[in-house]
């Protein structure tokens, strides 16, 4: 089966739903999935931090995205990946170097995070995956 | 379609993509191989994202048609 390894360096909302609907749907096909909250993208794992606002130029679809959201429409993007790891082989990396930055530990994160790696670890992920996207 | 057989019903109106798919691929779960689902979805990207996810997982989709704004989509498990 097909793989899927997927950057994420930003906690914008809009990334975030990017990253989780394409996460969904590969493990709806039964692809894994790995992917690797890098730098900003970090932010989006620690537990009790609500990301906001999305990508600067679009702030005028910000409420169309949190209404969507609201409603049930879309899931919030963090449901989505709890979803989707129910689905199949999902894994949640953070990045190392990142943690060392912004001061952050281990149990600070969401439980939904499988491990805590470095570059190497996730560019040979990467390399032996089918498909390799930055959201 | 065989008439004749039970078709599970997963209503994934007004779910946004990929809502529908994962609507689906949980009802799996209670579908016997050989079983028919019938996935109701409004997003219009699904009936070709089912599409797809059959020809991958071994599944098969039977039909599908628009009845008012809702696809009616029929897979067999």
């Amino acid at each position: 089966m097909a793989s899927l390894a997927l950057l994420i360096p930003t906690e914008k909302l809009d990334r975030l739903h990017i990253a989780a609907n394409l996460t969904a749907a590969a493990a709806s096909m039964g692809w894994s999935v790995h992917l690797f909250f890098t730098f900003w993208g970090l932010l989006a794992l620690v537990k009790g931090r609500e990301p906001s606002g999305i990508t600067g130029d679009y702030m005028a679809y910000e409420s169309s995205l949190k209404k969507a959201v609201e409603s049930g429409v879309m899931p919030r993007w963090a449901d989505l990946i709890r979803q989707a790891k129910q689905l199949g082989d999902v894994k949640i990396y953070a990045c190392s170097a990142t943690m060392n930055l912004l001061s952050i530990d281990r149990d600070q994160l969401e439980d939904f995070v499988d491990d805590v790696v470095g570059a190497a670890t996730f560019l040979s992920i990467a390399e032996k995956s089918d498909v390799s996207l930055v959201v | 379609m065989e008439e004749d057989r039970v078709v599970h019903v997963v209503d994934a109106r007004y779910l946004s993509c990929p809502g529908p798919l994962l609507a689906l691929v949980k009802k799996l779960n209670e579908v016997r191989r050989g079983g028919i689902i019938k996935l109701l979805a409004t997003d219009p990207a699904t009936p070709r994202d089912v599409k797809e996810w059959a020809e991958r997982t071994g599944h098969k989709l039977l039909e599908y048609k628009k009845v008012e704004q809702v696809f009616e989509i029929y897979i067999e498990v």
